[in-house]
């Protein structure tokens, strides 16, 4: 009886400790999409500093494109949305998460319990 | 006693009082961490920002000239001699792998502008070390607060017999906050005790109505006292059975009515008194059963389990000339019903008996002299007797300041006979009277002398006090120290007596 109860306690172990982990996966990029949110909203304020007289230039790969101002202006305000949009998705991603690996956790503690009483009434028995 | 931790680790106590340390000791590493954390990004945006100003200055340099001779790297191990020329075209990364090409000025422009972010990053860092930092410090305060064991003790009583009689009420009473009297001897003893004291009972004293109740029902217990307490005694079952022994033995109304209330505060001071001796729970020779002080390193501070043992100690005190003053910080309250009382109770019990003494070895653990706050194991019990009698309880609970006020009250009221006693307890008092001093310590230990009141379980407060009592002579040392506990043994005749008195007021 404990010991069917350990093996469930086990694969329930496992399960939560792969949905911490996807956890995790989904905060750390989670908070590289907020680094990138930050950098691009630094491009669009100096962009803004800027004047048309300046060229702008993007970096696609190993070449400088030259681009129009506004052009820039347009993607980098495009993507500041893109980056926006992402990180709220990843957002419900994450609550999603976190409430599975709650619901996990319950069932791990009850789980304990049970092993722990079996524990007890074996060595009681014992 | 150690039954009796694992009883509290049974209710979960002890584990409670060791997580607090480990909980606050694990706050302050969160704390510290984050503190460390916060400070190398501060240290990391620093840099960021000096960067900033030098690169602003060549900037401002920049355009001085047309152009600059220079030693142009060339590849990672040469340079060679060149030029810099169109100084004033910059080609400037705006972030994200866009580039904008400026002229010095504008790109002086844009580092200003990046600068205004590092600094804002920068402050919020700061905020946030100085938050945590204020958090620590609170923790350590909070750690010190509860884990000093020196200023703090905690004092827990687990109350888990719960069919006290009435009188467990009064214990009950006490129990949450202490006595005004307990308060009294608080302040009189040192002030580690008064913390614990504080802490533990606010109980005021018990009203007069309370008092009188109190009498009767010490008066009741006496007749049962004896073999209650002997049945205590043996029991001596952790927290349940001290705290049904100590109301049993209230109920039977100990020796001395008052000194229950007496006794509990009593056991009430001693506690506070033990508090000190935290972690010395076994080291109460006298009720280890009666009270169990269970002195134990409480919730992560040294805290004092402390248990009422059904009967109040009666202590007698000593107050002169065959006068037995009940050790109880509210003597002067019961002064007059003591008297009538005990008036009545001549402890006939000797000290020995009234203490729990099942084994040769519960002597030599009851009778010992308290020698500055030590047990110390008297040579000779006969010897000690005397010396306990002299001894009074109140020596633990308070400062020879109390044992005078109570002395005095006591002394008028109290004509207790124990001329046996007294002798034994002049002998006593004048060495009590030195320990008095330690008052806390020594009314724990102290010496268990004269007759112990059975039926009275002396509640640890007072151990010896307690043991003394029936030999409480009137030995005018003895007022000096308010030889408190004896009042174990009331005599009957004073119960009596004292019942007499009382109903005739009544």
């Amino acid at each position: 009886m404990a010991e069917a109860i350990q093996k469930k306690l086990q694969s329930e172990l496992e399960k939560y400790q792969q949905l911490q982990k996807d956890v995790s996966k989904s905060m750390s990029a989670r908070q590289k999409l907020e680094a990138q949110l930050t950098e691009n909203n630094i491009v669009k304020e100096e962009l803004a500093l800027l004047d048309s007289q300046n060229t702008v230039y993007k970096l696609i790969g190993p070449v400088l494109v030259k681009q129009d101002l506004d052009e820039a202006k347009a993607t980098v305000s495009k993507r500041l949305e893109y980056i926006n949009g992402e990180i709220q998705r990843y957002e419900t991603l994450l609550k999603e998460m976190e409430r599975k690996s709650e619901q996990h956790r319950e069932v791990l503690s009850s789980l304990q319990q049970e092993y722990q009483r079996a524990q007890g009434q074996a060595v009681g028995k014992v | 006693m150690a039954y009796l931790h694992d009883q509290m680790a049974a209710i979960g106590k002890v584990k409670r009082s060791k997580d607090l340390p480990q909980g606050v000791e694990r706050l302050k590493e969160e704390h510290r961490k984050v503190v460390k954390d916060c400070t190398s990004q501060i240290e990391h945006w620093s840099k960021v920002e000096k960067d900033y100003e030098s690169l602003q200055d060549r900037l401002r340099t920049l355009p001085d000239k047309l152009s600059y001779d220079i030693m142009v790297p060339f590849g990672p191990l040469a340079f060679m001699p060149g030029k810099l020329v169109h100084t004033n075209e910059l080609t400037v990364l705006l972030g994200d792998n866009w580039f904008a090409k400026c002229s010095a000025k504008q790109a002086d422009t844009l580092v200003e502008h990046r600068k205004k972010h590092v600094k804002n990053a920068l402050d919020d860092l700061q905020k946030v070390v100085k938050n945590f930092q204020n958090r620590a410090d609170f923790t350590d305060d909070l750690k010190k607060l509860t884990g000093d064991t020196e200023d703090f003790l905690d004092i827990r009583e687990e109350v888990i017999n719960e069919e006290e009689f009435t009188k467990g009420k009064h214990r009950l009473a006490h129990k949450p906050n202490s006595k005004p009297k307990q308060e009294y001897l608080l302040e009189l003893e040192e002030d580690k005790e008064k913390k614990e004291g504080d802490e533990e009972r606010t109980t005021g004293l018990l009203s007069e109505e309370e008092l009188w109740a109190r009498l009767d029902e010490l008066e009741r217990e006496e007749e049962l006292q004896d073999e209650r307490y002997r049945l205590d005694s043996t029991d001596t079952n952790g927290e349940d059975t001290t705290s049904s022994s100590e109301e049993e033995k209230e109920a039977e109304g100990g020796s001395g009515v008052q000194v229950n209330g007496h006794q509990k505060e009593n056991g009430w001071v001693p506690s506070s008194i033990t508090s000190q001796m935290n972690g010395t729970n076994g080291s109460h020779p006298e009720d280890e059963e009666e009270e169990d002080f269970d002195e134990e390193a409480g919730s992560g501070l040294p805290t004092i389990y402390f248990s009422h043992t059904a009967e109040f100690k009666k202590v007698r005190i000593n107050t002169g000339k065959n006068t037995t003053l009940k050790f109880s910080e509210r003597n002067e309250q019961k002064a007059q019903a003591k008297r009538k009382k005990k008036s009545g109770k001549s402890n006939g019990h000797s000290p020995h008996e009234g203490y729990k003494i099942t084994s040769p070895t519960d002597i030599y653990r009851v009778f010992v002299d308290l020698v500055n706050g030590e047990p110390v194991p008297r040579k000779s019990i006969l010897k000690s007797r005397s010396r306990e009698n002299s001894v009074c309880s109140d020596t633990s609970e308070s400062s020879t300041a109390d044992f005078e006020e109570r002395r005095a009250a006591f002394g008028r009221s109290w004509s207790h006979d124990d001329a046996t006693h007294s002798d034994t307890s002049d002998g006593i008092t004048e060495e009590e009277s030195p320990t008095g001093t330690s008052p806390r310590t020594n009314g724990r230990f102290e010496a268990f002398t004269g007759t112990v009141i059975e039926k009275d379980p002396l509640p640890c407060s007072i151990p010896h006090l307690t043991i003394v009592p029936p030999a409480l002579p009137t030995i005018p040392e003895r007022k000096l120290e308010e030889v408190g506990p004896e009042a174990l043994q009331e005599p009957p005749k004073r119960m009596s007596k004292f019942k007499a008195t009382r109903l005739h007021q009544t």
